[in-house]
């Protein structure tokens, strides 16, 4: 017989572990970041920097080389702890950039077409979609953050005369704990702020203004009631600081005092626990109309 | 003053894209429905109809009022439409109220009206509620509400049993007949041709923005020739049926149903058809069962004149 | 087994009773979900999904409990939601093989039932294009798709039908059929139109303000003795009733020409054909009115039959 008839089967075959499907999540996710062509630009926009650094951490190293571009200038020149948190802060800027562009895609495409039941009457709890969320965006923004900073530590060690990685180890180590704090916090807040508004392009900007605003009236507040604690509002100050602190790079002084660590540390769980509950109240499979 | 919905070649573009092209039709009071597959033009034809749009060209005449008499024309057309927005935050007989007001009548007038509008949609207290917390079936009801409140003469409903669980089907389909009867012009524009069937007396079909039929179901369906009228008989045996069939001449096609209990018959002479039927059955030859028109619908003609070819989907 | 067993559920939702207790079993190959707006359908399909706890009692899908077990029941079941529900910007193939893929089939075996679904259920020559770039119809189609591609054993559609002009809503039914002959899965269908739920399912659940109002099995009352016959008829007058009152049949005559009436044992159709022989009344539909799907319905609603003889099928 050679009439084919071609109707539904059923599947008898190989079902994958429950765990994998939050990777199947995050692979798609991670797929639908990198297909935007600003994602791209905005990767190689933060090659330049790296670039720039790599150069100063040659010239630094290579007394000829010193001699020729700094000739005359008596100034000092270390690569040292302070160095890196340059390098950290302006990695990390850039990771702002990419999270309000990222984020966004990540969430609205499954909110603005209602596609949440049918994704949450899979295997997967909303958990494990978020989960996988987060997976796709923290890889993205490692890119840019704890692994060029790493590899500048390590280009750093090797051109270094002397003995220079076994004095500066603690630098590695607050590069890696700062960056990671930076960016898990920076994807949960994105991810939350996608979550609760409609059009992507409107929530770039949250992103963007939660992050700027308050740090404007933090501001305004120290200044006009003479305290510290407005600068608890300030999330790059405040990110600032403990970086220096992880780095062991002097701290900045200003207005009699600097913030203590725990003061930041709970400050950043508050906000991370705020997002959670953003993402609690939208991320659900059914919209529950009240009135 | 004149008593029909009048199109007279109208046709709209909206840009380069068809709305409708040169459509004319003549409609009398009465249920008509409209009938034609998603992207055919049926709402294009009844924003016409309710003076939403303006044609390209032609004219268009409603109970002899012209589209460009605003005042009198909106007086005198309820439009029900499918789209389901509504203005925020505004409760149930609020949106009924607004839109009466906006007709310029006195409050304590509207107020009546509105008190009205919502008992014959039967919406209960649900109108002492905000819209947003509406199900998608009471949503329909409020739209309806504000489509009769102001007791047009010509209602145009798209699509108004979306939504609706079969009780409230019957009872919406009862406040059409009753309108109808009354001798208002209820269009009703329906994918459901078997509920449309049973209320309407007349159709319009429409697909890619012409006009492809219009009249009276049992009419139009006899004007499809090259499709002779086809009937299924159920009997405990059909091959002796068809051949009594085949012997008075009034047969032209005879196919016997897969099980074995029934024939399909066509025929060129409906009414002919009948009689003979009669004849053959009161004889005992064979006992009818079941006698069904496998045709004679809506939801024939549809598939006859607009088939497969005329859907978007 | 089973496909769904319910004791002593409750669900509350902003802390309104909305399933208040409801007990039974559900067997069939195919189950109709009724009710009207309000009564429990969504929120039964959604505490069944794991979406809702219960506040009280259990739910069991194919013995799986719906809160310990939600996992493995959403494994084995395909939703298809009654709104719109995709990712636009993905073309058809990738969204279906993306949830395929969730649901827990490998990469390979994902993306060739994908591309089976799609050209199983009609949309294979759009399978490339964008979601957001699909008709209504189409739309529909594709939630039928991904509910399908990774083989569940439950398929749970919710007013599939929904918004389909008549060629796709006949499509549609189709497959349900399709689906239903092959075997491997259950049915659960919530539907507003009773004629869809008619001519799919052997089973219907009827909910009304969160409580059962009927579980019945209608293939059985289907094959179950039958004696009462509905009549369309043309020229049939009082005198025509009054004769087949005579014969000893109960008759009510209604719009239309319609008649219903119910034959004792000794009378068969042959007479009721003598008597239009007799009088030139042409009987254009006869058929059996068994305990139907309208008449449960009504009955669980506890409305009259006569009002409502628009309702059904």
């Amino acid at each position: 017989m050679s009439v084919y008839k071609h109707t539904y089967r059923a599947y008898g075959g190989r079902i994958t572990p429950l765990w994998t499907r939050v990777l199947v999540l995050a692979r798609y996710a991670f797929a639908e970041a990198w297909s935007s062509k600003i994602t791209v630009a905005l990767f190689t926009l933060s090659l330049l920097p790296t670039v720039v650094f790599i150069v100063i951490i040659y010239v630094a190293n290579n007394p000829i080389a010193r001699a020729l571009i700094m000739r005359g200038s008596s100034r000092e020149f270390a690569i040292d702890a302070h160095y890196f948190f340059l390098i950290l802060q302006t990695q990390s800027w850039i990771a702002l950039a990419i999270t309000a562009w990222v984020a966004p895609r990540l969430i609205s495409y499954d909110l603005s077409d209602n596609a949440l039941p049918i994704l949450l009457s899979r295997p997967i709890s909303r958990f494990g979609y978020i989960l996988g969320k987060l997976i796709a965006l923290l890889a993205s923004l490692s890119a840019v953050t704890w692994i060029p900073c790493l590899l500048l530590f390590a280009y750093q060690a090797y051109s270094s005369p002397g003995p220079w990685i076994s004095d500066n180890l603690r630098i590695a180590a607050g590069l890696l704990v700062g960056a990671v704090i930076w960016i898990a916090f920076l994807s949960i807040l994105g991810l939350a702020l996608s979550s609760w508004v409609r059009w992507r392009i409107v929530a770039t900007g949250i992103i963007f203004a939660a992050i700027f605003v308050p740090a404007g009236v933090g501001g305004v507040m120290s200044a006009i009631l003479r305290t510290r604690w407005g600068f608890l509002l300030n999330i790059p100050y405040m990110m600032s600081v403990l970086w220096r602190r992880l780095l062991g790079a002097p701290d900045f002084m200003r207005f009699g005092g600097s913030l203590p660590t725990t003061a930041i540390a709970a400050m950043l769980v508050i906000i991370c626990m705020a997002s959670v509950a953003m993402l609690n109240a939208r991320i659900r499979a059914r919209e529950v109309v009240r009135g | 003053m004149s008593d029909r919905i009048i199109f007279d070649n109208v046709s709209k573009f909206y840009g380069e894209i068809l709305g409708v092209n040169r459509i004319s039709l003549n409609i009398p009071p009465g249920i008509t429905t409209l009938v034609g597959p998603n992207g055919s033009g049926k709402t294009t034809l009844m924003n016409l109809m309710t003076g939403l749009v303006q044609p390209s060209s032609g004219s268009i005449t409603v109970l002899g009022i012209s589209p460009g008499n605003a005042t009198e024309f909106f007086r005198n057309v309820g439009y029900c439409t499918q789209f389901d927005s509504f203005p925020r935050g505004l409760l149930g007989w609020q949106f009924v109220l607004d839109s009466l007001l906006l007709h310029g009548m006195p409050k304590s007038e509207a107020y009546k009206l509105t008190m009205e509008a919502l008992e014959r949609a039967q919406l209960g207290d649900a109108a002492g509620r905000k819209i947003a917390g509406y199900s998608k079936g009471m949503r329909q009801k409020i739209r309806l509400a504000q489509a009769i409140a102001h007791h047009p003469k010509v209602l145009v409903l798209d699509e108004p049993l979306n939504g609706l669980d079969p009780v409230a089907r019957a009872e919406s389909l009862a406040l059409f007949q009753e309108l109808g009867r009354q001798g208002m012009h209820v269009i009703i524009s329906s994918h459901i041709l078997d509920e449309v069937d049973r209320i309407s007396d007349r159709v319009v079909l429409i697909t890619g923005g012409y006009l492809i039929a219009e009249g009276n179901i049992h009419e139009v369906r006899q004007e499809v020739r090259d499709k002779p009228m086809q009937v299924l008989i159920r009997c405990d045996r059909p091959e002796v049926l068809a051949s009594k069939m085949f012997a008075v001449n009034h047969c032209v096609e005879a196919r016997l149903h897969e099980d074995g209990k029934g024939v399909f018959l066509r025929t060129g002479d409906i009414d002919q058809f009948y009689f003979m039927l009669n004849g053959i059955a009161a004889e005992g030859l064979v006992k009818i069962d079941a006698v069904t028109p496998a045709d004679d619908d809506a939801n024939a003609i549809y598939q006859y004149l607009i088939g497969t070819d005329g859907g978007a989907s | 087994m089973d496909v769904v067993d319910l004791e002593g559920l409750e669900v509350r939702l902003s802390n309104r009773i909305v399933l208040k207790g409801i007990t039974g079993a559900l067997r069939g190959h195919a189950i109709g979900l009724l009710g009207p707006n309000g009564a429990g359908k969504s929120t039964l399909i959604h505490t069944l999904l794991g979406f809702h706890q219960a506040s009280k009692g259990t739910a069991r899908v194919f013995g799986f409990d719906a809160r310990r077990d939600r996992s493995q029941i959403r494994q084995q079941i395909g939703y298809m939601p009654e709104n719109d529900s995709f990712i636009g910007n993905m073309s058809g193939v990738r969204f279906v093989c993306y949830m395929a893929e969730l649901a827990g089939l490998p990469r390979e075996e994902a993306l060739e039932r994908s591309h089976e679904a799609l050209f199983y259920v009609g949309l294979g020559e759009v399978r490339y294009r964008e979601i957001r770039t699909y008709s209504l119809g189409m739309k529909q189609l594709i939630k039928l798709a991904q509910a399908l591609a990774h083989g569940p054993r439950l398929l749970i559609l919710d007013e599939p039908t929904n918004g389909l002009d008549p060629m796709a809503r006949q499509r549609m039914i189709q497959v349900i059929k399709e689906i239903r002959k092959e075997g491997s899965i259950r049915l659960l269908i919530s539907s507003h139109l009773l004629r869809d739920i008619d001519e799919t399912c052997d089973e219907v659940l009827i909910l009304k303000d969160g409580r059962i109002a009927a579980l019945r099995n209608i293939e059985e009352e289907r094959n179950s003795h039958r004696n009462f016959i509905e009549i369309e008829t043309i020229g049939a007058t009082e005198h025509f009733s009054a004769r087949v009152r005579e014969l000893g049949c109960d008759c009510a005559a209604f719009s239309g020409g319609r008649i219903k009436l119910v034959m004792p044992d000794n009378i068969e159709t042959t007479d009721l054909y003598a008597i239009a022989s007799d009088q030139g009344v042409q009987i254009r539909r006869m058929s059996r009115r068994r305990d139907s799907l309208e008449d449960i319905f009504l009955r669980a609603m506890g409305s009259e039959v006569e009002r409502m003889e628009n309702v059904g099928l």
